[in-house]
């Protein structure tokens, strides 16, 4: 038996790093700390490491053979997508950059379909922000603007933000709601929200407002109380959920938490969602500019945020889906539309998850298999542990990847 | 390896008291060595300037802040796409990238070298955020790099200074260091950002008191100069002072620098804080008086923080000046507070020959220059990208080593704030090669304590610049003939042709290890990321060794 303490969850984007994991043989029976969300991430740490073509199965070499063949066939490799899922290392995502520049293709993470609404606000004005610690520290007051972190990021209240000693206003917004123990409620119906938005910025600014009714009326009130408050989180769910959002939302938010630090101090705070889907943007940003919906088919990578990946594939403009991760977390609109054979899924659980007539080659999974390092949703780096052995690697098979499929250039 | 006789260039290296000596200098296994067999490979140098590598002890280029820029200004990479370069076969894969004020990570190291530099250190790194940092030097070949670790608004530190603890507080300055891989310490705005962190905005003087304990700027300032100098660390404490862009801000300047009087410093970006004025004053230079006290204080060394006229960006962790800057400008605007270390604020910038602030922080940049006495000790800088990218690096050379392209350019800038001033009233002065060669390559390279870096004599690393004379300097320098990092020759003719991977530049000074209780305890109580988790990994601070 083996205890292993200090392991990072990558169950959701809160990184808890304090869990207390035991392995015994070639599973692990515990996970001590770890919410429910994060004892199904880690369950017992089962994994295979097969790999097939179709239906046949083969070795990681042939296939990843096979992969390189459909690489060079691939209309000169332009009509390539590579594409981050979650579940992957820093390494595996640099990897996963450089295949695609090599390849002269396009390059796109799960983000452009979940948190596009909040990287082009950001891009737009800038942004407000906090690490969590200084979160932790500062806040007196805490907006949880159409969500409850219990219901998919259980422990970020325990660890960032915990309730005693902080005021607590819940924004519902239609049926999406806030924490059931907030302080104060504001009911917004869908429709109004970004009026709400607009009267809780001009009331925390101290500009006069004429009478308002009803909800803005209250929204007025809450924007002096803001503005009375010493540091203010507003947090909102990032990724996206089951109720629709109004697309402003996130650059609402964003004018908010910016115009909070004339009259006191305030941050935005966009919950995210796990296995290191931060580090893909962080990654290709460093790496290219661009945060996500990157094409390299000009031989310098080009900025296309009106073209994410399921648009692409939507417009049949992608011969080749490379997906690096865990397949699971592709969005339904990234592999509709793609014919027989047009996927390739390099990750953990891969055989399992992928399409039947696809490339799939499975891999350990990122912070149980292979150690390394992750992002958590504040851009800070976790490193991660392997607590059990691993074959391949995504870095790895993306490495010999790169030396088979021949670059363009 | 392999050996190299660079035959029969112009030398200048200074700190081998050599000034344009025609020689040869010897490479072998990436050292300058005495003498080499009569059949080494030649490269033959004839007609062209031999100086060592550039050293840049103050840049922005690697970590959370970079990053930050980058994903602010799309509209940046898109004017500037980078493709790969066309390496040699047989040297990897080259890499594409994206330009800008701060470039992609590959782009940065291509284009660093172009320059002619071979060393290069972020000068502001959240402890928390440097393992990211290793990630991104990770990204940036051919450089030898490091960073600075952003200290003097911690929590953890504050609390030690205001019980007068300062023992302890060393000894965590050493484990900071050594667990983060960092070179050196960087405090910025001590106290400052502290205060716009919990609701008190700034200081405004080096006695403020900053936030609820018996802590002042400077208790802060004189004990991690203590710290440093007592480590006995390559490099001394590297100083953002308080009040950064303030009209009148000399006063505070000179109020630290005497405060750490006797003791060894280094200022930075020291362009940004001399000013006078203010109090309903115009801004003037005070330039001037920096310059008398630096001149006569031999323990103390200032970057200058050039501005130069264009585009730059503004990152920096004195967020509460970003705050002002991004009120004042309307432009878009990031700000992050850090973990009960530090912040992070962005705006982007326009340096306007038009504007009168900026003609005159051109005007003081260049006096600094100009007017000290000692360019050992007041060494190059535009504080990349905040003052002007590294790119423009050529172009301030061209001002200091030509006065009537100087004069030409102060004639075309507002001199509403210049009356007076005297760059305005003449300076003839203009920079020799060696005193090019000293400003970019050997002083910094001194006040860093990089025995290795920064000149050509034996046992020195092979880190070799060659230009081709030009009367346009800045043509010169931006176009270096050849450039050898680590006696692998990097740029031939002109064109990038290898991309060697660089060093880390780190520390790793001796501590009390009792320390680690006091730490545990407060990262248990105050942090998020686990006590044991928080140092860096060996594997990812990436080959050691270059000093």
């Amino acid at each position: 038996m083996s205890r292993f303490d200090a392991v990072t969850c990558l169950g959701c984007g809160c990184s808890c790093d304090d869990i207390a994991v035991t392995v015994e043989g070639a599973s692990i029976t515990s996970a001590e700390r770890a919410c429910p969300l994060g004892v199904r991430w880690f369950g017992d740490g089962g994994a295979s490491s097969a790999a097939r073509i179709g239906s046949r199965s083969v070795d990681s070499t042939t296939a990843l053979a096979e992969l390189g063949q459909r690489l060079s066939a691939s209309a000169g490799a332009r009509r390539t997508m590579i594409y981050l899922a979650a579940e992957l290392t820093v390494a595996g995502q640099r990897a996963a950059v450089a295949l695609a520049d090599r390849l002269h293709a396009r390059l796109d993470s799960v983000s452009s379909d979940s948190v596009a609404g909040g990287i082009l606000a950001a891009q737009r004005r800038g942004r407000c922000g906090a690490t969590l610690g200084e979160l932790r520290e500062r806040v007196d007051v805490a907006v949880y603007w159409a969500v409850d972190p219990a219901e998919r990021y259980p422990r970020f209240v325990e660890r960032y933000l915990p309730r005693k000693g902080r005021r607590v206003i819940a924004v519902d917004v239609g049926p999406t709601r806030g924490p059931a123990d907030a302080d104060e409620r504001l009911l917004v119906e869908p429709g109004q929200e970004i009026d709400v938005l607009s009267v809780i910025r001009a009331a925390s600014g101290g500009r006069p407002l004429e009478q308002r009714p009803g909800v803005l009326a209250r929204a007025a009130e809450i924007g002096k109380t803001l503005a009375s408050a010493k540091y203010v989180a507003i947090v909102y769910d990032a990724e996206p959920g089951e109720q629709p959002r109004d697309a402003g939302r996130a650059e609402g938010l964003t004018a908010l938490a910016q115009g909070l630090n004339t009259p006191t101090r305030a941050a935005l705070c966009g919950l995210r969602g796990g296995g290191n889907r931060v580090g893909a943007e962080q990654v290709m940003t460093w790496q290219t500019g661009y945060p996500m919906c990157v094409d390299f088919s000009s031989g310098a990578p080009g900025y296309r945020p009106g073209q994410p990946a399921s648009a692409l594939v939507a417009a049949g403009v992608v011969d080749l889906l490379v997906v690096a991760g865990d397949f699971r977390s592709v969005p339904a609109g990234v592999i509709a539309g793609l014919r027989p054979g047009q996927i390739a899924v390099i990750g953990p659980g891969a055989t399992s998850a992928a399409p039947a007539d696809a490339i799939a080659i499975d891999t350990g999974r990122a912070g149980i298999h292979e150690g390394g390092v992750a992002f958590r949703m504040d851009d800070v780096t976790i490193p991660l542990t392997a607590v059990l052995p691993g074959s391949l690697t995504v870095a790895d098979a993306l490495a010999q990847l790169g030396g088979i499929a021949p670059g363009s250039r | 390896m392999s050996s190299l006789r660079i035959k029969g260039g112009k030398v200048h290296d200074p700190a081998n008291n050599v000034d344009g000596k025609i020689q040869d200098i010897c490479v072998r296994d990436g050292k300058i060595v005495d003498t080499l067999p009569a059949d080494t490979p030649v490269l033959d140098a004839t007609g062209l300037v031999v100086m060592a590598g550039g050293v840049d002890i103050h840049s922005h280029v690697a970590g959370s802040s970079c990053n930050h820029v980058r994903r602010l200004l799309p509209e940046e990479h898109a004017a500037d796409p980078v493709p790969a370069p066309r390496l040699l076969d047989g040297e990897g894969p080259a890499r594409s990238g994206s330009g800008g004020t701060v470039p992609s990570t590959f782009t940065t190291g291509y284009r660093y070298a172009g320059l002619g530099y071979t060393t290069v250190f972020d000068a502001a790194v959240a402890p928390t955020g440097a393992r990211h940092t290793h990630l991104e030097l990770n990204d940036t070949p051919i450089l030898d790099a490091g960073f600075y670790a952003l200290l003097g608004n911690d929590r953890f530190l504050l609390d030690q200074i205001a019980r007068g603890e300062r023992e302890k507080a060393r000894e965590y300055v050493a484990w900071v260091l050594g667990a983060t891989g960092a070179y050196a310490v960087k405090i910025v705005n001590p106290g400052g950002v502290e205060q716009w962190k919990n609701g008190s905005r700034n200081v405004s003087s080096i006695d403020d008191q900053v936030g609820a304990g018996k802590t002042t700027p400077r208790a802060i300032l004189e004990t991690l100069t203590d710290a440093a100098n007592a480590l006995q660390l390559p490099h001394p404490v590297h100083i953002h002072c308080n009040n950064l862009g303030q009209a009148g801000n000399v006063a505070t300047t000179l109020a630290t620098l005497q405060a750490l009087s006797g003791r060894r410093s280094h200022l930075t970006h020291l362009q940004f804080h001399a000013y006078g004025g203010g109090n309903g004053q115009p801004w003037i230079s005070g330039a001037p008086q920096l310059v008398e006290y630096i001149d006569a204080h031999p323990e103390v060394s200032v970057d200058v923080g050039q501005v130069m006229f264009g585009n730059a960006t503004t990152v920096t962790a004195d967020s509460p000046v970003e705050y002002l800057l991004s009120a004042s400008s309307g432009r878009k605007w990031v700000n992050v507070d850090i973990e009960l270390e530090t912040g992070c604020g962005i705006v982007p910038y326009t340096y306007k020959e038009k504007a009168a602030v900026a003609a005159l922080q051109w005007a003081v940049g260049l006096e600094l220059f100009l007017l000290s006495k000692d360019p050992w000790r007041v060494v190059l800088s535009t504080d990349h990208p905040n003052g002007g990218t590294f790119h423009s690096y050529p172009e301030l050379i061209r001002l200091l080593m030509d006065r009537s392209w100087r004069d030409e350019v102060l004639k075309r800038v507002n001199q509403k704030m210049l009356a007076g001033s005297k760059l305005l009233d003449g300076i003839a002065r203009e920079f020799t090669l060696n005193e090019i060669a000293i400003i970019s390559r050997a002083g910094p390279a001194r006040q860093l304590g990089l025995t290795t870096k920064g000149h050509l004599g034996i046992g020195a690393d092979a880190d070799i610049t060659l230009y081709a004379p030009d009367a346009d300097y800045a043509r010169m320098f931006a176009t270096p003939r050849y450039v050898i990092k680590g006696g692998v020759i990097v740029v031939e003719e002109g064109q990038l042709r290898r991309a060697p991977v660089g060093r880390r530049l780190r520390v790793t000074p001796a501590y009390d290890a009792s320390i680690g209780k006091d730490l545990k305890t407060h990262f248990d109580k105050h942090g998020t990321v686990a006590f044991a988790n928080f140092p860096v990994s060996q594997e990812l601070m990436g080959p050691g060794g270059g000093r």
